[in-house]
């Protein structure tokens, strides 16, 4: 019989730091979200508020305002990577000449830094500089600029995040659609579906897990983008997405309570959007049991 | 005659051989006050500058040279050198032995007492003090860097002035002049009014387009992902329209007029309408510029003129690898309303930014001593000259007279002279322990100002508003 110390024991590690790393700076973070603190005020020092920092994140247009441009951001990038994921994962399923070259080519971008992918894409999109907006201009007569419209500067982060992260959606579901037994597809195929169906009825819910897990992850990176896109357009108008806004009020502004009090009700958002992903996806309703 | 010959090679020889006594002299005293430290490893940071990136490659490795204390200086964008330096200060972690401390962010340092008192410190150990190095030495721009006893908290490293630069090339050719004339109806020259400067920028952009060339009128420094654009308006734009001290009233704790401040006055949003007319000559980079791109942008040729910052006059006069317009670089004091240069000639107000920053020990080092060598080895007279002419920064007197800064001087049109003569025009930031605070809160305000989605009377508005919010919430309000 396994002596479930033991099992403790192997954990301890994980656990601690799991508590020193985790459990206590976002405690910490908690404490300090119910403060007045700032290290330039003419006071110095923590002072209870209470709700004061979450009451006025209610009416603050720029955080309201950046919410707004991360769903929009996540709601665009995430749906193009799963699509995109997808489609390359059954093309990689089959035979092609340079399949291997294809592989490890389409498997660069996840190995660059997002520092240095933000980095790369403001060398190719700056204006006056970049070869795209060179050629958007002389080709198609389209002014290309991320500083001067709002909206090229939103959608040129969603592309450089779709570039960057669909490989990751292509691998996991890729690994997904060679775990699909080939019984249950062959039985769809002589009962008559055809592609559509056999995609539908039993390609999908096989994949369901897998693609729950890969949009979970997603989303929760998309939420807290701050790397890339603060290298692309330093998070003007546009980009100024709930992770930089944290920064921003964190760092340069050392709004050490309210950018904590941001913080909490980011983290709230992100797991309410994941459970309610989860019950749309999975369509499981409460008191339902697997 | 032979006796003569003698006498002077006699005195030729003591000559060189005394000052090789006092060269080894000198390299005796950093090496017996630097033993105790030797294989230290002292860690600074600071923004990638010119004047920074000259102390990396050369002062760092001449100062371990001489003294066996390595020197690990970080230089990063301007935000990471705010946030790691003010991190490490605040959590008294001692990651950083020297920061680079910026003209406008001393005042918040001083109150928050981050920094240690140099003066004293050399004070407290004599044997440390180097007799090559001399507070006094330094121009003016040191008292930022003082409390009111007069010590001094950071050596200063770089001073410069924001300047009009304008492209003697375009400015001198004689069908350009000619075209101009017939379109104006008055001579082409360097701006010195804003109606001037505006028909040179409108003239000049449409000559690019005309020509097929990359030329625009104008640079404008505004990035609307980067403070860098709220930086021009404020101590570039403003004062030169007379708007002072950012618009805020300290004494009233205000920006709004009607409380006593200025942000929202007619001046500011004369000041603003002006600067954002000039946003369609300039470059399509502008609003992605901040001070480093504005003077690239100069540099390959992309504008006839321009508010650029002095440490890159040099190098963009100069240096041929990087620059597309040397030899054609103009330098003029930046234009002014009537009535603000007099005013800055009375002590009444400025005319622009005199930025530049120092190096200062923060509390939190554990290496202070070895740090203070260090210091005094870059804020000593011998090494200021090289450092000024790639850098396009003085922070001694005696660097003026140099004769390598007189050689520059006449490559970068009087640059250096006009730092000399006309620096007590210009003025640091104003000194508000709350700068980073504020600013953040005004940014949003001009960067949609320069999208076009407030008016400028509209943006000020409202900035001045958030600003005395901002001032009640640190306590520094009405």
């Amino acid at each position: 019989m396994r002596n479930p110390r033991t099992g403790w024991l192997l954990l301890s590690p994980t656990l601690i730091i799991l508590i020193i790393f985790g459990f206590m700076p976002f405690l910490y973070v908690l404490f300090v979200g119910f403060n007045e603190w700032n290290i330039f005020a003419a006071e110095d020092g923590l002072r209870f508020n209470g709700l004061d920092n979450f009451r006025r994140l209610v009416f603050d247009d720029d955080f309201l305002h950046s919410v707004g441009l991360t769903i929009r951001f996540a709601v665009f990038a995430i749906a193009s990577e799963v699509v995109l994921g997808f489609l390359l994962a059954q093309m990689l399923t089959r035979k092609f000449p340079g399949k291997s070259l294809f592989r490890v080519i389409h498997t660069f971008p996840l190995m660059v830094a997002p520092i240095a992918v933000g980095a790369i894409w403001r060398l190719l999109v700056i204006p006056g500089f970049g070869p795209v907006p060179f050629f958007l201009d002389r080709w198609f007569d389209i002014k290309y600029q991320i500083g001067s419209f709002p909206d090229q500067a939103l959608w040129t982060s969603v592309i450089m995040d779709v570039w960057h992260w669909t490989p990751f959606v292509t691998l996991t579901m890729l690994a997904g659609l060679s775990a699909i037994p080939r019984e249950p597809v062959e039985q769809a195929k002589v009962d008559g579906a055809n592609r559509l169906q056999v995609f539908w009825y039993v390609t999908l819910p096989f994949l369901r897990p897998i693609l729950l897990t890969t949009v979970f992850i997603r989303i929760m990176d998309a939420i807290r983008t701050v790397d890339e896109v603060w290298m692309l357009a330093g998070g003007g108008p546009g980009t100024r997405f709930t992770g930089i806004y944290i920064w921003r009020v964190v760092f340069p502004r050392t709004d050490y309570g309210y950018g904590s009090s941001i913080s909490l009700i980011t983290l709230y958002l992100t797991v309410v959007l994941c459970w309610l992903l989860f019950i749309a996806i999975s369509g499981r309703r409460k008191g339902e049991v697997e | 005659m032979k006796k003569l010959f003698t006498i002077v090679l006699l005195i030729a020889f003591a000559l060189l051989a005394n000052m090789s006594l006092v060269t080894a002299d000198m390299h005796g005293w950093w090496a017996d006050a630097a033993a105790p430290y030797a294989g230290t490893t002292i860690r600074g940071v600071s923004e990638s500058t010119p004047p920074s990136n000259y102390v990396a490659d050369v002062l760092a490795a001449q100062f371990t040279e001489l003294t066996g204390i390595n020197v690990e200086f970080e230089t990063t964008s301007w935000d990471q050198m705010y946030s790691k330096a003010i991190n490490d200060m605040e959590a008294n972690t001692g990651i950083y032995d020297f920061v680079y401390i910026e003209q406008d962010i001393i005042y918040s340092y001083l109150a928050q007492d981050y920094l240690v008192n140099l003066t004293q410190f050399a004070a407290d150990n004599p044997d440390l003090a180097y007799e090559g190095y001399d507070e006094s030495a330094f121009t003016s721009f040191a008292d930022y860097f003082k409390n009111a006893d007069g010590d001094l908290f950071g050596v200063p490293m770089e001073a410069f002035v924001k300047v009009y630069l304008y492209r003697k090339d375009l400015f001198e050719d004689a069908e350009i002049m000619a075209a101009f004339e017939e379109e104006y109806g008055y001579a082409l020259a360097p701006a010195e009014s804003f109606d001037q400067y505006a028909d040179n920028a409108a003239f000049f952009t449409a000559y690019g387009e005309s020509m097929d060339m990359d030329l625009w009128g104008t640079t404008v420094q505004g990035s609307t992902g980067h403070p860098a654009s709220t930086y021009e308006f404020l101590e570039s734009i403003g004062p030169s329209f007379g708007l002072y001290n950012w618009g805020i009233n300290l004494d009233a704790g205000s920006a709004q007029s009607a409380n006593g401040g200025a942000l929202d006055g007619d001046t500011a949003v004369e000041a603003l309408s002006f600067w954002l007319s000039m946003l369609p000559f300039a470059p399509p980079e502008a609003t992605s510029s901040t001070w480093d791109e504005v003077a690239s942008s100069f540099a390959a040729g992309r504008a006839a003129q321009g508010w650029v910052y002095g440490e890159n006059a040099a190098w963009i006069a100069t240096d041929e690898s990087r620059s597309a317009v040397t030899g054609n670089v103009g330098v003029r004091l930046p234009v002014t309303a009537e009535g603000v240069i007099d005013a800055a000639m009375m002590g009444d107000g400025y005319i622009g930014y005199y930025d530049g920053g120092a190096f200062g020990v923060p509390h939190s080092s554990r290496n202070k001593e070895a740090t203070l060598l260090w210091l005094q080895f870059i804020g000593q007279e011998s090494v200021q000259a090289e450092w000024a002419a790639a850098g396009a920064r003085i922070t001694h007197t005696a660097t003026f007279d140099d004769p390598l800064i007189a050689e520059q001087d006449t490559k970068v049109d009087g640059y250096y002279t006009l730092l000399e003569e006309q620096g007590p025009l210009f003025a640091g930031a104003p000194p508000f322990p709350f700068h980073a605070q504020v600013r953040e809160v005004i940014d949003p305000f001009i960067q949609r100002a320069i999208l076009g989605e407030l008016s400028p009377a509209e943006a000020l508005s409202q900035a001045a508003m958030a600003v005395d919010e901002e001032l009640d919430r640190l306590g520094y309000g009405m």
